[in-house]
């Protein structure tokens, strides 16, 4: 197996769609860090801690979130074909005859891909953090917990992609993929809404859309875990738009999600050891 | 017998369409079989079956004595398959490298084995090459030294001479024919029947998914034996013995075309004649060479079908 993962991990550093992705998120950090330094700078020169606490979590919360857009796409473009587009090509028959088992196959291309995300993840995560506690000194709480969460989106991602690559051609997959995606955001925001309005429906139709793809609610789960609004009226409005989290979700979706990783890698390993290829 | 190969009533269906049905082999080791049939016939499915790509629907198989899925027994079994790619954005030496890591091979059995088999298919220095830099008969030496890699004791090569020119085919066939004289068994799926001819022991003819013969070369060719005959005087009585001890007749004028079985029925064709009166002035034996078994078989059936 640790072949398979070697080779899965360099064809993912290798990829064309890495090399774009780093330009972007060079680009995107970039004027991030342009944009942090500027307000950064005109609250220096004129003072106002009020407005400063409702603008820097704000903009931390915007870039965690742009960033985890960004991790997400790569995680699905990583995997959507992992499987699949080695099928389709012919490569995966020059494999399965070699004395590895079929479980190892999905396993070592899990872990490959999985090990590249989740490095990526994390520098994307680090890079936000130092640049607002660096240029902004806002006091941030847990980054070690947000980070690991931060790297757990692009997992939960790559598992079910890999599970779709297992049974769906590449191109059916990527928009399976991207569908599942946009449920787990719009339901984000969606419920988001019904909490500002006390909407119970909506607040349910973002549970279940987090149900069916957690990836939102790990990033609202972020955004608590980094700026903790208990007993800070102040912080309870900076977590009200579209990027806060005016609920934190409960320990048991982080749990949930973690179960939602395993169980796909499970089910892709199942459908690919039954399938004729 | 001590088998390479061994299946009985190996059957695979795709639903209601059928793959291959009931087959039965058995390959002795240190020969090369060839497994021939029409496009279509099932040969790709059944390699694919014993490859551990498909699973059978039922029936049983044995590759150097264990069933099929013994992960231990791959360490001995090459596979080249026909649709094959690899992974291009690697250099030759890092594809194999790859491919013996799979075959758990330690790191000074592929110090060994590497330049081996890259100069064993004639890629001595272009080994550092992107394999996307290939040519398509550079890619199928390169598929051929992968499968060479673990010093199989088995090899399953899927047409592995369609993209090579003729220096290249002498080439693999040496590769070949060296194996079998170190007792390597070669399953060999080739349509380039001559090729086959030449080094084959034992052959099949597989047809919508049936094994319709198989034995050795001689064999095969001993199973029909063409028969043309020059004569005058044919009477009914000798037109009536001939077809009696023919497989099929066809007389047009003063020629008979007999097909027999046997070697021993080729003198009771001209014993008919005689005794019959007739006047036998020729009599030449035809073999057919495996391209003609390959076409008869092919048609076999499908002429009479067609008349109806």
């Amino acid at each position: 197996m640790l072949a398979i993962i070697k080779i899965t991990f360099r064809e993912a550093m290798g990829r064309k769609v890495v090399l774009i992705s780093l330009i972007l998120a060079a680009a995107f950090l970039g004027l991030y860090g342009t944009g942090v330094h500027f307000v950064a700078r005109d609250l220096a020169r004129h003072p106002n801690p009020m407005l400063a606490q409702m603008i820097y979590p704000q903009l931390l919360s915007f870039g965690l979130y742009f960033g985890g857009f960004i991790v997400s796409f790569l995680a699905i473009f990583s995997a959507v074909g992992a499987i699949a587009s080695e099928i389709e090509s012919g490569i995966i028959q020059t494999i399965i005859p070699k004395p590895v088992r079929r479980y190892e196959i999905v396993l070592g291309k899990f872990l490959g891909t999985g090990l590249f995300l989740a490095l990526y993840a994390a520098l994307f995560f680090m890079i936000i953090y130092l640049l607002i506690n660096l240029k902004t000194g806002l006091e941030l709480t847990g980054q070690w917990n947000a980070m690991a969460l931060f790297t757990l989106q692009p997992v939960v991602l790559l598992a079910v992609t890999l599970c779709g690559s297992t049974m769906l051609p590449t191109i059916a997959n990527g928009v399976v993929m991207f569908m599942l995606y946009a449920v787990s955001v719009i339901g984000g925001m969606v419920e988001q809404i019904g909490w500002l309005i006390n909407n119970a429906a909506l607040q349910h139709t973002g549970i279940l859309a987090s149900l069916i793809m957690p990836v939102d609610a790990l990033y609202r789960k972020i955004v608590h875990v980094l700026m903790n609004p208990a007993g800070d009226p102040l912080q309870a409005i900076q977590q009200m738009g579209p990027f806060g989290s005016m609920s934190e979700p409960s320990v048991w979706m982080v749990v949930y999600a973690v179960l939602y990783v395993v169980s796909f890698t499970g089910l892709a390993v199942y459908l690919f050891s039954k399938r004729d290829i | 017998m001590d088998l390479a190969i061994e299946t009985l009533n190996l059957t695979k269906l795709y639903g209601h369409k059928v793959g291959c049905t009931d087959i039965c082999l058995r390959v002795p080791r240190g020969q090369i079989f060839g497994f021939l049939g029409p496009n279509g016939a099932g040969k790709s499915t059944l390699v694919k079956t014993l490859m551990g790509l498909l699973y059978p629907t039922s029936g049983e198989a044995r590759l150097l004595g264990k069933p099929l899925g013994d992960i231990a027994k791959r360490r001995k079994i090459g596979f080249l398959p026909e649709n094959f790619r690899y992974h291009e954005w690697l250099t030759f030496r890092q594809l194999l490298d790859f491919h013996a890591s799979l075959y758990g091979m330690s790191k000074t059995d592929k110090k060994q084995r590497i330049p081996w088999v890259i100069d064993k298919v004639g890629l001595s220095g272009r080994e550092s090459q992107k394999i996307r830099t290939y040519s398509k008969g550079m890619q199928q030496r390169a598929g051929l030294a992968c499968a060479l890699l673990p010093d199989p004791e088995l090899m399953f090569l899927d047409e592995p001479t369609s993209a090579l020119d003729p220096l290249g085919r002498r080439d693999v066939r040496n590769i070949l024919v060296e194996l079998r004289a170190g007792g390597k068994t070669i399953f060999l799926n080739s349509h380039l029947l001559s090729e086959v001819e030449m080094i084959c022991d034992t052959v099949a003819f597989i047809k919508h998914g049936t094994i319709i013969r198989q034995g050795t070369l001689d064999e095969l060719r001993s199973a029909e034996i063409n028969v043309e005959m020059r004569l005058e005087g044919i009477t009914d009585q000798i037109r009536s013995v001939l077809v009696c001890i023919a497989l099929s007749l066809t007389i047009k004028g003063n020629t008979v075309l007999a097909s027999v079985s046997r070697e021993e029925d080729i003198p009771l064709l001209a014993e008919a004649v005689i005794r019959g009166g007739g006047r036998l002035y020729e009599l030449n034996l035809k073999r057919s060479s495996l391209e003609e078994m390959f076409i008869s078989m092919a048609q076999e059936g499908e002429n009479s079908a067609g008349d109806y």
